[in-house]
């Protein structure tokens, strides 16, 4: 690169003097660097540092306010904690259930958004949109109002109908399902966003072959938009799957975790041992331990899906 | 499950880190804060109180009075909200003390935390001249604020002793003499009789604990037997027989149908006061004037005593829980902020105006020569409720060991009651789980 750039000079206008021709090209060189500079400078002081900082903070422990090495003791102690366990297997369940429900959902949807018998589509691609972008805490807000058991809407609206008052959040199986119906509500339009965009790159003709050839509606589906969707349906498990062990917002604002641990997720647990025990050790190690995690889960959707044609 | 989600997690992580680093370097400047500490006049400066809902709006009030006597102290009160203010002290102490205010309002549970996890957090106020009021508090308070090396982290302000406040029209519908009941489980069988007759139940527990304080009726018990979550020496005691014998009468309560669920937390228990699902309210000192302003209408309906004993002959008054002022180690006012401390907590006058208008019961035993705590009181059926806590007050009564570890506390015992309450599990099995699971998290020994 450099020398390319070097020669450029070289042969540049034969009249400039030699010296003044040397600015330009130290400036040229310099200048990418000053560019990309804020950008590194606030990458570097607010993302690389607190997470190598929290590196060094999970090989220590708090006693009596002074922080002691106490090498990989926060790592073994994790092995060792039903509650981490309890918050793996919590969010396992929301990955391997909520999480394709929900992809599954947006396909649907994308279709669905993406079909011209539909009429004003923009306003439906709006309005499936629009929880995206609903504020995280007003959005938990609303559901425990809904759903609460006493004088939630959704309660009332059933008892209309006969139906018992279900303990949507207070019941350790209808606290899981109430989660994920909230996750669902929330983010399957951003999924079906992204899935649309896909869909419309998928060429008309692929359709009109398909048809040629006597595939109905579910064989095009099937043999044209499913695998056209590859690559976006790669993106959104990927995120999704991070965004499902990242999990904190929804539980900690509908159910704090309870009933009895039943919605406690790595992210939740996270924060209760940062900030109700202050145990920031035992805390940083949760988090390299769930970045691992994320890391793993990454490699092996990439390698399962992504590597076919 | 998307970028923000990370963002915010991040966000977390950055926030964690960030309050390890500068609980570092607060160490090791930790001789320039006390040395700045003593410095900053004690009639001037400008000085900023953190405190919540209630106990603000009455220091906001004194403000003014106080001005007319130091005009150069500058006193903004900012209500941060409860439990807001916990998270917000706990970062802002491990940042250091960087936008922490000078005045904090720090109650029994967290006290012990901040004290230990950041020992140059709160100034000592031993300096400031705070020993001189040792004996002016309710017995047991001094043992809480001051710890090893005779440092004084705080000052008492509210002491809220058990209590049974109980619908007494509810009680006559049901031929219940409410006075008689000698120990809890007289007060079970009273249930069913009030259950039978009027279908209330006697009282209320958030069973499936939606906020951390659901086991406050379980800590009730254990305080009402002398005992707690842990020893003077700090290690656990969460599974002793006075404590699966509290677990148990919860279970039976529960079993006999006497415990109407308070899911939701707060508001589910306004919401149960304003429908009188429950006869009962074992809530301490401060929880007088909640239900007075719930159910004005519902005057000279209620009724108030001192809660039953666990054990025949054994003690019905508990000091609860109690609240404190403390200077941040931070504040460059401290003598400022302690002359503010000293006006609101050690002047019977500004107690009592506390007293008059939110019904704060004080820690501060002058207090209590004035007529408000000894005269008849309309909403409570003419009884003279402030005398009665006060004979509490007066009782001896432990100080209990919330340790810095108590928050973890709560969350395995929410967790056992939750069981105990939802899926009917046995008190002692549970409680032993949650005292090795206990002990496991914090590194304390089990004792019984």
């Amino acid at each position: 690169m450099t020398a390319t750039l070097t020669e450029v000079d070289k042969d540049g206008p034969p009249t400039a003097p030699a010296r003044t021709a040397r600015r330009p090209w130290q400036g040229r060189r310099l200048a990418p660097y000053l560019f990309v500079l804020p950008a590194i400078a606030l990458f570097a002081t607010f993302k690389l540092y607190p997470i190598a900082w929290s590196f060094v903070l999970s090989l220590h422990k708090t006693v009596d306010g002074v922080d002691t090495y106490v090498g990989a003791d926060n790592y073994t102690r994790l092995l060792d904690d039903p509650l981490f366990w309890t918050a793996l297997k919590n969010t396992a369940v929301i990955l391997v259930v909520q999480v394709p429900l929900m992809l599954a959902l947006a396909t649907g949807l994308a279709v669905a958004l993406n079909s011209t018998l539909l009429r004003g589509r923009s306003v439906f691609r709006l309005g499936f949109f629009m929880p995206m972008v609903t504020g995280l805490v007003a959005y938990g807000l609303i559901f425990s109002v809904l759903l609460n058991k006493e004088y939630g809407l959704l309660n009332w609206l059933l008892s209309g109908i006969g139906v018992d008052a279900v303990p949507w959040l207070t019941d350790p199986l209808w606290a899981k399902l109430s989660l994920g119906l909230a996750l669902t509500w929330h983010y399957t339009g951003y999924n079906a966003v992204i899935l649309l965009a896909r869909l419309q790159t998928i060429p008309g003709e692929l359709y009109d072959a398909a048809s040629v050839d006597g595939a109905g509606a579910w064989a095009s589906f099937r043999h044209v938009t499913l695998p056209g969707l590859r690559p976006a349906l790669l993106l959104t498990t990927v995120l999704s799957t991070i965004g499902t062990l990242q999990i904190f917002d929804e539980p900690y604002i509908l159910t704090g975790g309870g009933p009895d641990n039943a919605t406690l997720t790595i992210g939740v647990y996270l924060y209760q041992n940062a900030f109700t025990y202050f145990d920031f050790g035992y805390a940083s190690a949760i988090a390299y331990a769930l970045a691992v995690l994320i890391g793993i889960l990454g490699v092996i959707q990439f390698r399962v899906l992504g590597d076919k044609p | 499950m998307d970028m923000e989600r990370r963002r915010v997690l991040r966000m977390g992580g950055a926030l964690a880190a960030g309050a390890g680093l500068t609980g570092l370097t607060a160490c090791s400047g930790s001789g320039d804060t006390g040395a700045a500490g003593s410095a900053g006049a004690k009639d001037k400066g400008a000085i900023t109180v953190w405190s919540w809902q209630g106990p603000a709006a009455q220091m906001k009030a004194l403000v003014p009075e106080f001005n007319k006597k130091f005009p150069d102290i500058e006193v903004t009160v900012q209500d941060i909200g409860n439990p807001a203010i916990w998270d917000k002290i706990t970062t802002a102490m491990g940042a250091g003390g960087s936008g922490l205010a000078d005045v904090l309002h720090i109650g029994v549970d967290y006290l012990p935390g901040y004290v230990e996890k950041f020992p140059n957090g709160l100034a000592d106020l031993g300096e400031l001249g705070a020993d001189r009021y040792k004996d002016a508090f309710a017995r047991g308070l001094w043992e809480t604020v001051s710890g090893k090396g005779g440092k004084v982290s705080a000052l008492p302000w509210e002491a809220n002793s058990a209590g049974f406040y109980y619908r007494a029209d509810i009680f006559e519908e049901a031929g219940v003499d409410a006075d008689a009941l000698g120990t809890w489980d007289d007060a079970i069988e009273a249930g069913k009789k009030i259950k039978e007759k009027t279908g209330t139940h006697l009282l209320g527990i958030d069973k499936p604990a939606s906020e951390a304080d659901a086991a406050n009726f379980f800590q009730l018990l254990l305080q009402l037997e002398g005992t707690f979550y842990f020893n003077s020496d700090g290690d656990i005691t969460l599974d002793s027989p006075e404590a699966v014998r509290a677990m148990t009468i919860i279970k039976t309560m529960n079993d006999a149908g006497l415990v109407s669920d308070l899911a939701g937390g707060w508001t589910a228990l306004e919401t149960s006061v304003k429908k009188g699902t429950a006869a009962v309210l074992p809530w301490p000192t401060w929880f007088g004037g909640v239900i007075e302003d719930l159910v004005p209408e519902e005057s000279g309906k209620w009724k108030v005593r001192l809660p039953p004993a666990v054990r025949r002959g054994g003690t019905n008054a508990a000091t609860v829980n109690s609240t404190h002022l403390a200077v941040a180690g931070s504040s460059k006012n401290q003598a400022a902020a302690w002359t503010f401390i000293e006006y609101v907590l050690t002047r019977p006058a500004s107690q009592v105006k506390i007293y008059k208008n939110q019904g704060i019961a004080p820690a501060l035993m002058k207090a209590y020569d004035d007529e408000v705590f000894h005269a008849p009181s309309t909403f409570f059926s003419g009884q003279k409720k402030g005398e009665i806590f006060y004979e509490a007050l007066r009782a001896p009564s432990p100080a209990f060991n919330y340790t810095s570890d108590y928050a973890r506390a709560l969350k395995v015992v929410t967790d056992a009651q939750t069981k105990v309450l939802l899926k009917g599990a046995d008190p002692a099995t549970v409680l032993k789980a949650a005292a090795g699971q206990l002990a496991k998290q914090t590194g304390r020994k089990v004792v019984r």
